[in-house]
């Protein structure tokens, strides 16, 4: 009798039993995570949220079984949850009567963590002191540590929940909290789902896809968001006659916590420009060319006489002061001009084309917005934006690897380090002295010499190959005029024929030679001097850096060619761990683990102030510009659908005529390539580097941020990076936990939305396509 | 190089064999196939029939034997290489490409006829620009052909079956190939959908001047649209003919229903 009604009790309460276990669990892992270390103030609302989400779940699995069921199942789960959660209280306190050191077998729970969840004072708390070995008793004198779980009705310890101090305190009145939150989770899950709050939500959400009020409203955010961004940012004064700065206070002052949150309405602008961009429509909301024009015009005037107000108002101090250039003035008002200028002529010329008009206004909205942005942020802020920025450049080209051509690369970080080493060689001013005082081994500072050869060979080798190969190919077509191979079925558009395999080789071995015989020829002649001895170290620098990227790509690609899925992976992995470990043990060549120091900021000459920020932001912001740039060319090409095929299943798409080799090994160098200059904007960047930048770490945050973001696609890894290397940095105190959110937020991306954040759209090419075949058929007659 | 007549076979097997491992999957085959027709490949389970299929388009190499397809050696080449060459092919199971529309697929296809570079595509040069609207052209015209121009921005894998293995078959046609070989077309359909899918692959030889080769099981189809059927059993050929000759071949009919001796067996092996 008693066996069965235990039973039913337990299938009436079986949802609240299993969702209490798991929360139990959670509640314990947190604690031992020892989540409250940094964070006191919020370490209580984080382990008290685990029950209440538990309670909504339990009432939506539970919804219309009646309040009174729900209840006693939310019962039972905050009660599973406190006795789990007492139980692991119950085992530390056993193990410390015992003279264990908990904090020894669990170095996280800290005195702060048990605290926290007891309210006994930290200087109580364990270790115990050793027991005499022969009596077996506490020394006497010693204080005897106390339990953490300590019923303790102290006022002061007490828990404070909305700030009622709750009498029943420590670790029971934590227990108690547990059962609380976790029936207070059901109530308010049953409180929504009675009030239809979904449905409602929905019905708001529809509208506001649907409204054309929200619609536009979205597409004009990224200019609301920037206009918040300026009310908040104080603007300094110069007085030229007392020569003295002040301050004014900012429309919106925002306190102490100013900096943090202007960075996150920068990354809101960041981000609203890309959705205002994806929500655009085929829409000229009814206007003419002209009207639609001087929409855009007037847009586009308008953000520019900011950014001329910005760089050159007089009593501005920000970037034209005293103390600034004036040089780089002049130079900051040309570059905006000339920005303006070709937005101008973009927007005349794309405008033409009916339905343009929403897309064209949201970015040139969206572009200007985001280069104004770094004029109103400060040092520290646009070092964010940037270190923000490089991550993007990262992603987007591990986004090739990974996204376009499906092949999973760990090693990435090798490439971005080459890229970074290339720039650091050539433009550390660093001088290793050895213990005579000598320079000794590495010597950085005389690489200048090298930049001045590369400077030269770089052009020479580029003109002689680019000659020979025209003079070759030329005299090749002309020998085999009517050379067309049996096998080939006739390509859609006759391309000018291409040479054989070997006669490519002959041709680049040819242009190798005569390279070096012109360089070396000219080499030391007052003409080569003339030219390149003030060649910058930062140009030769990126090209390097992206040669070096490139052939190191292929030089990873070609032994893995074979490999897939895990196999790769683990291959690719190594490879990134023999980079980093060269760098670290070649000390002659790289400085091993003291790196490479004094690495200059490429800056206009003479420039200071916040130009040389600034200058760095503006560098990032165009590698990124290209890269994305790049890249959606590049997917939306033949090349583009070939990764597409490979990376959806390799031998059907190599039965559709792609060959493999070739397109695997294009992945690898182009993505390779974007790490390089990725790795030379880092270095110039951070001014010193050292091989444990380039750690695994960095491959793997790389691959999180891709897959997070959205595999494929450009916002996607945009937003990847603001939410896993921008968010973090802006809020500080959370780092200590990245590696936890990320890990939390990868496996919750998979199960909840395995495209990522925001993902690629499919392509629509029907109507170009339908256009195209019909503008065929009449200008072939029908045929 | 002269181009064939249409005297000269379009492909020919010469003694192929391909063996794993001790077993013999298709042994010392002859093949012919000429031009403009429709020819069929029959067999029971395991009698090889994709095997060589797989031989044709590149997958496996052959030990023994040659493949000439017009004319040229083709085994030992790569897939992709046979493709370019102009053998398009289709597949037991449907392998369409996940993530990519109906006309990215088709698209994919087009690809073994297309030249621009990578760097072509960062460049966009008009030449670049024109060949891919040659090739989107193409490509919608071909599923205009097979009837899925209105599907063609959705993704190809929620297509419904029938559809698929006609995209499927757009996807090989978008190569331009002159011989097409198709594993069972009509595997997993109703009467009806196997009717329309003969009336398909006989526009196909009618309407854009292709060679099918194909594997099927439904005899009424191989019956009523082949050209010329080969049956194979355990890697060999056991018959080769037209339709009505195969049919009243005694082996062949011993093949598939079985004899109480099992005397063809005694007499495959002494042949």
């Amino acid at each position: 009798m008693l066996q069965t009604r235990i039973r039913q009790f337990i299938t009436s309460v079986r949802e609240g039993i299993s969702a209490g276990f798991i929360s139990g669990i959670l509640v314990i892992f947190l604690i031992l995570l020892g989540i409250p270390i940094n964070l006191r103030d919020i370490a209580l609302f984080v382990i008290l949220l685990v029950p209440v989400i538990f309670g909504v779940r339990l009432a939506r699995r539970l919804h219309g079984r009646g309040l009174f069921h729900l209840l006693r199942n939310a019962l039972v789960l905050g009660l599973v949850a406190a006795l789990l959660a007492y139980l692991l209280m119950a085992l530390i306190n056993r193990w410390q009567e015992h003279g264990v050191n908990v904090t020894n077998y669990f170095p996280s729970v800290t005195t702060d963590t048990m605290t926290l969840l007891s309210g006994v004072p930290a200087s109580e708390l364990f270790p115990n002191p050793p027991r005499d070995p022969l009596t077996g008793q506490y020394p006497e004198g010693k204080p005897l540590r106390a339990n953490p779980m300590r019923l303790t009705f102290d006022e002061k310890t007490g828990l404070e929940v909305l700030g009622v101090n709750v009498v029943i305190g420590g670790f029971y009145g934590f227990l108690l909290a547990l059962i609380v939150t976790g029936v207070a989770g059901a109530l308010l899950g049953w409180v929504f789902l009675a009030a239809r709050a979904g449905q409602r939500w929905k019905a708001a959400r529809a509208y506001l896809s649907t409204s054309p009020a929200a619609h536009n409203g979205v597409l004009l955010l990224p200019l609301a968001f920037f206009a918040l961004l300026w009310l908040t940012v104080g603007h300094g004064l110069y007085n030229a006659s007392k020569a003295t700065y002040s301050v004014l206070d900012p429309v919106i002052n925002l306190g102490g916590s100013a900096q943090e949150v202007q960075l996150l309405i920068g990354f809101g602008i960041i981000l609203w420009g890309l959705v205002a961009v994806r929500a655009a429509q085929p829409n000229d909301k009814g206007l003419s060319y002209p009207a639609r024009l001087g929409v855009c015009l007037a847009l586009i005037a308008l953000l520019i006489a900011v950014g001329l107000w910005r760089v050159m108002g007089s009593n501005i101090y920000f970037v034209a002061t005293s103390r600034a250039l004036r040089g780089s003035e002049t130079l900051s008002v040309l570059i905006l001009l000339a920005v303006g200028l070709l937005l101008v002529v973009q927007n005349a010329r794309a405008l033409r084309t009916p339905g343009r008009f929403e897309a064209q206004f949201a970015s040139t909205q969206a572009l200007l917005v985001v280069l104004l942005m770094p004029l109103f942020l400060n040092q520290g802020q646009n070092d964010v934006m940037t270190i923000v920025g490089i991550n993007i450049m990262l992603g987007l080209g591990l986004n090739i690897v990974v996204g376009y051509a499906g092949l999973l690369d760990l090693g990435y970080v090798a490439f971005f380090a080459l890229g970074a080493y290339a720039y650091a060689f050539l433009s550390s001013n660093q001088i290793k002295t050895g213990p005579d005082g000598q320079p000794a081994g590495l010597k950085f500072a005389g690489n200048d010499e090298m930049v001045i050869k590369l400077a030269g060979w770089i052009p020479i080798t580029v003109i002689v190959t680019l000659l020979v190969v025209l003079v070759g190919v030329r005299w090749w077509q002309r020998r085999n005029a009517d050379h067309r191979p049996w096998t080939y079925r006739p390509p859609l558009i006759r391309f000018p024929s291409h040479p054989s395999n070997g006669f490519a080789t002959l041709l680049t071995v040819i242009a190798i030679a005569l390279s070096v015989i012109v360089a070396s020829a000219l080499e030391g002649t007052a003409l080569y001097e003339r030219l390149f001895h003030s060649a910058s170290p930062f140009v030769i620098g990126i090209i390097v850096g992206i040669i070096a990227g490139m052939l190191s790509g292929i030089m990873l690609g070609i032994p893995v060619l074979r490999l897939r899925g895990d196999y790769l992976a683990i291959v690719t992995l190594g490879f990134g761990e023999i980079i980093r470990l060269l760098f670290t043990n070649l000390r002659d060549y790289t400085g091993g683990p003291q790196g490479v120091l004094e690495i200059p900021r490429p800056l206009p000459a003479g420039a200071t102030g916040p130009v040389g920020y600034l200058w760095m932001v503006y560098l990032v912001l165009l590698g990124v510009g290209i890269i994305a740039f790049f890249s959606t060319r590049l997917k939306q090409s033949r090349i583009g659908r070939a990764w597409s095929a490979m990376k959806s299943d390799e031998d059907i798409a190599q039965s559709m005529g792609i060959n493999l080799v070739q397109t695997k090994l294009t992945a690898f160098a182009i993505g390779a390539a974007f790490a390089g200059l990725g790795g030379v904007l880092f270095a110039a960047r951070q001014r010193n580097i050292y091989p444990n930048d380039f750690r695994l770490d960095v491959s793997i945050e790389v691959l999180s941020l891709v897959i997070i973001g959205g595999m494929g696609s450009i916002p996607g890894v945009i937003m990847g990076a603001i939410a896993l290397i921008g968010v973090p940095e802006v809020l500080r105190e959370l780092a200590t936990y990245r590696i936890l959110v990320f890990g939390a937020l990868l496996v919750a991306m998979v199960i909840l939305r395995p495209e990522g954040l925001l993902p690629a759209p499919t392509a629509q090419l029907r109507e170009r396509a339908r256009a195209l075949v019909q503008s065929r058929y009449q200008a072939g007659g029908g045929d | 190089m002269k181009e064939h007549t249409d005297h000269q076979p379009i492909l020919q097997a010469i003694g192929v064999t391909k063996r794993f491992g001790g077993l013999v999957a298709v042994g010392d085959l002859d093949l012919t196939i000429m031009p403009n027709q429709i020819a069929s490949v029959i067999g029971p389970n395991g009698a090889g029939k994709t095997t060589f299929f797989n031989c044709v388009s590149g997958f496996y190499t052959p030990e023994e034997g040659e493949i000439r397809f017009l004319g040229h050696p083709i085994q030992g080449l790569r897939p992709d290489q046979v493709t370019a060459r102009g053998i398009a092919r289709t597949y037991q199971n449907i392998h369409l490409f996940k993530g990519m529309t109906v006309l990215e697929n088709v698209l994919v296809g087009v690809h073994a006829n297309l030249r621009s570079t990578p760097l072509g595509a960062l460049l966009r040069l008009p030449i670049n620009n024109q060949e891919e609207e040659t090739a989107l052209a193409r490509a919608y015209e071909l599923l205009e052909f097979v009837g899925l121009a209105d599907v063609a921005d959705i993704l190809a894998t929620n297509l419904p079956y029938g559809s698929q293995r006609r995209l499927e078959i757009a996807r090989a046609l978008a190569s331009n190939p002159r011989l097409l070989l198709l594993d069972e077309p009509t595997a997993g359909m109703n009467p009806q959908e196997t009717e329309d899918t003969m009336h398909f692959i006989r526009r196909l030889r009618d309407e854009r001047d292709l060679t099918v080769l194909l594997i099927e099981h439904d005899m009424s189809v191989v019956m009523n649209i082949s050209d010329q059927v080969t049956v194979l059993d355990y890697g060999r050929k056991i018959s080769e003919g037209t339709p009505e000759y195969v049919q009243n071949d005694p082996l062949v009919i011993e093949a598939y229903l079985g004899t109480a001796a099992d005397k063809v067996d005694v007499d495959l092996l002494a042949s």
